[in-house]
């Protein structure tokens, strides 16, 4: 039973501060670090790394204090983006590398376990410049485990990943998170791995902590302007947004359904109508194909929305690029925000 | 009727071709010139090169002097090239143009500077000559402008090397075990020795060459301290000796010599680099 604690853990690097960033994390525990690019997730990591020094604040694992204790001596597993394999050594001489940090007999038996654990036996003796991307995503995860971390620090796992291998690893990562219990940080842009793998959501906005919960507030929680977007809202609109327009009558109509931190509607409730239907008239102005239709970007009244359209049997013919078209928004399926003020 | 070859394709077969001449043409001017005169000299007289006393004592010194020449400049060049690769500061542009000064100034000039740095009217001369230190004519002499003239390759190949290595793989082995000077051992190192090799063999190679410095501060080198050999001279400043003496027939032989010797030492040298990889990578830790 391992428990990592920060607390008020703060750090600058290039003009840029972090924090005070105060979070807990025990046995089993994962959290994802979700936020623009730029809010400091990267730094956070690597402060809870001991990369980079923190100018206020604990780390403290087990009660010890680590605060000031070098990267070595944490027993962490870092995953950097870049997964910085080391490129003079093989596909065994990155796996085994803890391990030969760790003792100087290291136990060939537990490296071949790593390797075959990983489907990586076959390519032990391999330069891993030879490697594709989801063999490199495994050589960094069987390193960060030879290192018997009691802490894992993951920066974008599964990032520049083809779908097959993403969704392949991302049930391997599960299954590692599962069986080893080891604490898991994990930076993403992405929501299906912050729900695959983490249990809390951890929201930074300018290296401030704006939100911290558990992810399944992503479904069926309250949830901000930045949440939504985060889960793939294509129409989110602040509320601060709408009050300077809300002269025209689609503003208007969104204002009046807005909740204090504004709405998110998903282009599937945003449909087509023909010219007897109530709705809002806007032209097209760029179409992107979908597994299921079409996503539109309509400007109404001076504002872009997202519509999907769905060519039914009979109706086969595709709005064009600047033709006009009427919208109807499912009243049903706007999802009303919270405030982004002490949340994202 | 067979298809038209798109632009793009034909622009980068008219790139490669230039390129394939460009290298060729480098080649013949880097190889012709040696080929010349190494073919100058009929074989027998090779021998009669390598059987001269004056320049076998000359090369040997030349070898003695640029060995320990290489081994300054790295010493000094090889940190100071980390520092450049690593460390940013206030001047840094300057810094790496006094690197390369060496290279810019005739060397002639350097053997000039360094007379009058060691003239005993000079606060330094004096201190070195009340320590009784010799330094005109002996190898200090020559190892001191073997160094100048060459440090500026270790620096600037070492600073390449260094600029290489990938931050985030030195951060990731310090989370995975390794303190800092494990992680130079193990990751920086071998990723940047190959350039760091590369800049000894330039240094050696700038070492043995040189002549303006060494015919103004050692023209003759005689014997002193640990060094106790025969009086001789650096082998480019006796080389200069033959061919003024007797020409090109009495230069040529001893030349071939010693550029042969110098290209089978660049050769070893590489190759024992790359032997040493592969020991090394032997030696990695497999199931």
């Amino acid at each position: 039973m391992t428990s990592w604690s920060l607390s008020g853990l703060s750090s600058r690097v290039d003009g840029f501060t972090l924090g005070p960033i105060d979070l807990r994390l025990d046995t089993g525990g994962a959290v994802a670090v979700i936020g623009r690019s730029g809010v400091g997730k990267t730094t956070l990591l690597r402060t809870i790394a001991g990369l980079l020094p923190p100018t206020a604040g604990r780390i403290e694992r087990d009660g010890e204090d680590l605060t000031r204790v070098p990267p070595e001596r944490r027993r962490l597993g870092y995953i950097p983006q870049s997964l910085a394999l080391f490129p003079h050594r093989s596909v065994a001489g990155n796996v085994g590398y803890p391990l030969e940090r760790r003792t100087t007999a290291p136990d060939p038996a537990e490296l071949r376990a790593l390797l075959d654990r990983f489907s990586l036996a076959h390519l032990a003796g391999r330069p891993t410049s030879r490697l594709s991307g989801g063999e490199r995503q495994r050589v960094a995860i069987a390193r960060a485990l030879a290192a018997a971390p009691s802490l894992l620090l993951w920066d974008e796992p599964l990032s520049a990943l083809d779908p097959t291998a993403r969704s392949s690893l991302a049930e391997l990562l599960g299954g590692v998170q599962r069986d080893e219990g080891i604490p898991l940080v994990v930076v993403t842009h992405d929501p299906e791995v912050a729900f695959a793998l983490a249990d809390r959501l951890l929201v930074l906005d300018a290296g401030r902590m704006a939100f911290v919960g558990p992810t399944t507030q992503l479904v069926d929680g309250e949830l901000t302007a930045f949440l939504a977007r985060f889960i793939g809202y294509e129409n989110v609109i602040g509320r601060d947004e709408l009050r300077p327009h809300a002269a025209t009558a689609l503003d208007a109509w969104l204002l009046e359904r807005a909740g204090p931190g504004g709405l998110a509607i998903s282009a599937e409730a945003v449909g087509l109508v023909d010219d007897a239907s109530p709705g809002f008239v806007g032209r097209v102005r760029q179409l992107s194909p979908r597994p299921d239709g079409v996503d539109l970007r309509v400007e109404v009244e001076g504002r872009t929305v997202v519509a999907r359209y769905r060519p039914l049997a009979g109706a086969v013919t595709y709005p064009r690029s600047g033709s006009p078209v009427r919208l109807q928004v499912d009243e049903k399926r706007i999802r009303r925000l919270a405030p982004s003020v002490g949340a994202a | 009727m067979a298809p038209a070859r798109p632009a793009s394709a034909l622009g980068s077969r008219i790139g490669r071709a230039a390129a394939v001449v460009a290298a060729i043409s480098l080649g013949a001017l880097i190889v012709v010139p040696v080929l010349a005169l190494v073919t100058y000299s009929p074989f027998g007289s090779l021998a009669g090169a390598v059987q001269d006393r004056g320049f076998r004592d000359a090369v040997v010194f030349t070898l003695e002097a640029s060995g320990l020449a290489v081994a300054a400049a790295l010493l000094l060049g090889v940190p100071s090239g980390y520092l450049l690769a690593r460390r940013n500061f206030r001047g840094k542009s300057i810094v790496e143009a006094l690197v390369t000064l060496p290279i810019l100034i005739p060397h002639l000039l350097v053997g000039v500077a360094l007379v009058v740095l060691f003239d005993r009217e000079t606060l330094f001369g004096s201190v070195v000559v009340r320590l009784g230190i010799p330094f005109l004519n002996t190898i200090y002499a020559v190892v001191a402008v073997m160094t100048y003239v060459s440090v500026s390759y270790a620096v600037t190949a070492s600073q390449l090397a260094f600029q290489t290595v990938d931050p985030d793989l030195l951060e990731a082995s310090r989370t995975l075990g390794a303190s800092p000077a494990t992680a130079f051992r193990t990751i920086t190192l071998p990723i940047a020795v190959r350039g760091i090799v590369t800049g000894g063999v330039l240094a050696w190679g700038r070492s043995v060459s040189e002549v303006g410095g060494l015919l103004i501060v050692a023209y003759t080198v005689y014997p002193v301290g640990p060094w106790a050999g025969p009086i001789t001279s650096p082998a480019s400043v006796y080389l200069y000796n033959l061919y003024t003496i007797g020409g090109l027939p009495g230069a040529a032989p001893a030349a071939t010599i010693f550029i042969l010797l110098g290209f089978a030492i660049f050769v070893t040298v590489r190759l024992l680099e790359r032997l040493g990889r592969v020991v090394w990578r032997r030696q990695e830790f497999l199931p």
